[in-house]
């Protein structure tokens, strides 16, 4: 291991003391931050968030880099949600998709004794000690097996144990990053949980792996790598390495308008073959989850995270979205309320207001659906949707959270969806995969 | 006939039904249809039996890491950090015995008795790997102090043995976190570091006259 590799990971805060003093000290900072910010706003009024916003981030990523896990996945998840924050976040959490100290050698073994009975160079032809890239809650490996090139991805140890903690940290932080609070959102929380603790259980990734990937396997332009559950486990996933680039190298070699809306395109279909095929979406659309192969495809490298819908929510969500019930009032309130985002206990006024925004919030959402080709590349629909997205984390009404747990996961999967698209500018036809109604009698 | 590792087995079942030591050499060697003489050619008490094996146990593993393939590309640091992973793997099959080892072990400021051998080993073998640390530069030769890098060695296998007697997470997880974050800890210390450099910017300031006249005029 490196020098620097080695000290790198031996500033990893361990208890969750430490771990609480790194988070005290960052809102210790970015508090300091808005001092800083308004004072020199006092002196001139003209002056940009920007700046603020710039120092907040870094702030806050020097301190959840040196947090693995939880902490991290959390950046990356912040990250996603570019409607929510301002772009100085955004850059800089999206570095924390590529960055994580590395494992020693001697515990990657380790690893392999525990969870597959031998060492990774009994199992393999050829092993790489040192990793290729992290993965958030564990890192990458090159492997050889038969001659055949195999990526081997390993867990960090404890990291399941470590995300409730995590989150209780991160929530008062995240929050008020987000602008959101109150006692409400441990339903949201909850839901967030849930889905982390999935994503450390590599033996149902495995499993979900090879059941997408086999759905999956008649779109076009979309490939999976194979997955061998026999050099898999707990800690561990086998599969195929994939060649290729990440999205952010893909477009740096200025690729055709012809490729990019192929790769558009097969996006486009693999999420919504699974919204209204399979009903369970990969709903962690981060770039670091996908790769360009040389011959124009997408790769899927990643299956940990996974959104199942239920009817309660599929069907009031996409008839809002793809028939025309938002011209029907009644019907749009009795969706809203469906989805909780219009309360039993509200008045006259609060359902006339919410229908009002939440309209005009789906209304948008749903443009590309109700065409049957879309260019993403438009930067006018972008910035329509986060000109709304801003405008309403300003306003008090939406101070908490409405709707219901599902629009977590599933928000996140489409924006981060619709970001992709935007920064590939693909041309995409959308009406391939549609979504399912239920016929009213 | 009985051997030293047929004893040594019959004492850990012993152990571990009885939930103590035999009462008596005699009783324990009845047991075992031989008779006490046989049992005093092999071993002078149940503790030094009790020592043995743990002995044993270090003396497997350091055979064991050093029969790895990778063992010679390794650093110190991931020498010491594979010795520590695979005693804790291999300790991981008598853990009752240990629990037990360890717990009626007499308390006090020095080495019980019974990890006197295993101590012994365990510095040998710390000091072969520290050694080779030092001469390939990866470690900090520091007058005194090197000598005992191999003494901080050991505390952290009694303090992580501490810790995983405590461990209730799945498959021992915290005790691989606990090795990771604390032999790179402890190997960050033996490297060079800035205090090194600070020592050395004093000898150098000490011993030269013309930076005294310096400290003086600037008032310190």
């Amino acid at each position: 291991m490196s020098e620097q590799a080695s000290k790198e990971q031996n500033s990893i805060p361990t208890s969750k003391l430490q771990r609480s003093g790194k988070f005290v000290k960052t809102g210790l900072k970015v508090g300091s931050n808005y001092l800083k910010h308004y004072s020199k706003k006092l002196f001139n009024p003209e002056l940009d968030r920007t700046e603020l916003d710039e120092g907040n981030a870094s702030d806050i990523y020097e301190s959840l880099s040196e947090l693995k896990g939880s902490a991290l996945k959390v950046a990356q998840m912040l990250s996603m949600d570019k409607n929510l924050l301002p772009q100085a976040y955004v850059n800089k959490f999206s570095q924390s998709q590529y960055n994580a100290p590395p494992l020693s050698g001697p515990l990657i073994y380790q690893t392999f004794k525990k969870y597959l009975g031998k060492s990774p160079d009994k199992l393999f032809d050829k092993f790489e000690l040192k990793s290729t890239n992290a993965a958030s809650i564990g890192q990458v490996h090159k492997a050889e097996l038969h001659g055949k090139k195999l990526a081997v991805k390993i867990q960090y140890p404890g990291v399941g144990d470590s995300i409730s903690s995590d989150l209780k940290l991160v929530k008062p932080f995240a929050f008020r990053i987000i602008g959101i609070s109150g006692k409400e959102l441990d339903i949201y929380m909850k839901e967030v949980e849930e889905r982390l603790l999935e994503e450390t259980d590599y033996e149902l990734e495995v499993q979900r792996s090879i059941e997408f990937s086999r759905a999956c396997a008649n779109l076009d332009n979309v490939v999976f790598p194979n997955y061998y559950p026999e050099l898999s486990g707990k800690r561990i996933i086998t599969m195929d390495w994939l060649e290729g680039l990440h999205l952010r190298e893909f477009l740096q070699t200025n690729p055709s308008q012809e490729l990019r809306d192929q790769i558009g395109q097969a996006l486009w279909d693999f999420y919504n073959f699974q919204q209204h095929e399979l009903r369970a979406v990969h709903a962690d659309p981060h770039p670091g989850n996908f790769l360009i192969t040389n011959d124009g495809k997408l790769g899927v490298i990643d299956f940990g995270c996974i959104k199942e819908m239920p009817d309660d929510f599929y069907y009031p969500f996409f008839a809002l979205i793809s028939t025309d019930t938002l011209n029907n009032k009644s019907e749009t309130i009795q969706a809203f309320r469906e989805l909780g985002m219009i309360h039993p206990s509200d008045t006259r006024e609060q359902i006339d207001f919410y229908y009002g925004m939440y309209k005009q919030m789906i209304g948008l959402f749903a443009k590309p659906y109700i065409v049957d080709r879309f260019d993403f590349g438009r930067t006018e629909f972008f910035d329509d949707l986060y000109g709304f997205g801003e405008k309403i984390s300003k306003m008090p009404e939406f101070r908490q959270p409405r709707g219901v747990k599902h629009f977590i996961y599933i928000n996140r999967t489409n924006f981060g969806l619709y970001n992709i698209l935007h920064d590939l500018k693909a041309r995409v036809k959308t009406d391939t995969y549609q979504p399912h109604f239920l016929v009213q009698n | 006939m009985a051997t030293k590792e047929s004893i040594k087995k019959a004492f850990v079942d012993f152990v571990l039904t009885e939930g103590t030591r035999p009462k008596s050499v005699y009783v324990f060697a009845k047991k075992q249809k031989m008779t006490e003489a046989e049992f005093y050619k092999l071993f002078a008490s149940f503790e030094a039996l009790e020592q043995g094996i743990w002995t044993d146990l270090g003396k497997t593993v350091i055979d064991e890491v050093k029969g790895q393939d990778v063992w010679s590309g390794y650093s110190a640091r991931e020498k010491a950090l594979t010795f520590f992973y695979s005693f804790f793997e291999l300790l991981k099959g008598s853990r009752s015995f240990a629990i037990y080892s360890l717990q009626h072990a007499p308390k006090g400021l020095s080495t019980p008795r019974v990890f006197e051998g295993l101590k012994e080993l365990f510095l040998s073998f710390a000091d072969e790997i520290l050694n080779e640390g030092l001469d390939n530069g990866e470690l900090s030769n520091r007058k005194f102090f090197s000598k005992r890098y191999k003494d901080a060695l050991w505390a952290q296998l009694v303090f992580v043995l501490h810790f995983w007697v405590k461990d209730d997470s799945t498959d021992f997880e915290k005790t691989d976190e606990a090795i990771e974050k604390g032999i790179n800890v402890t190997f960050d210390l033996f490297q060079r570091s800035p205090i090194d450099n600070l020592f050395e910017y004093g000898k150098f300031l000490a011993q030269n006259s013309d930076a005294k006249e310096f400290l003086k005029f600037s008032g310190f």
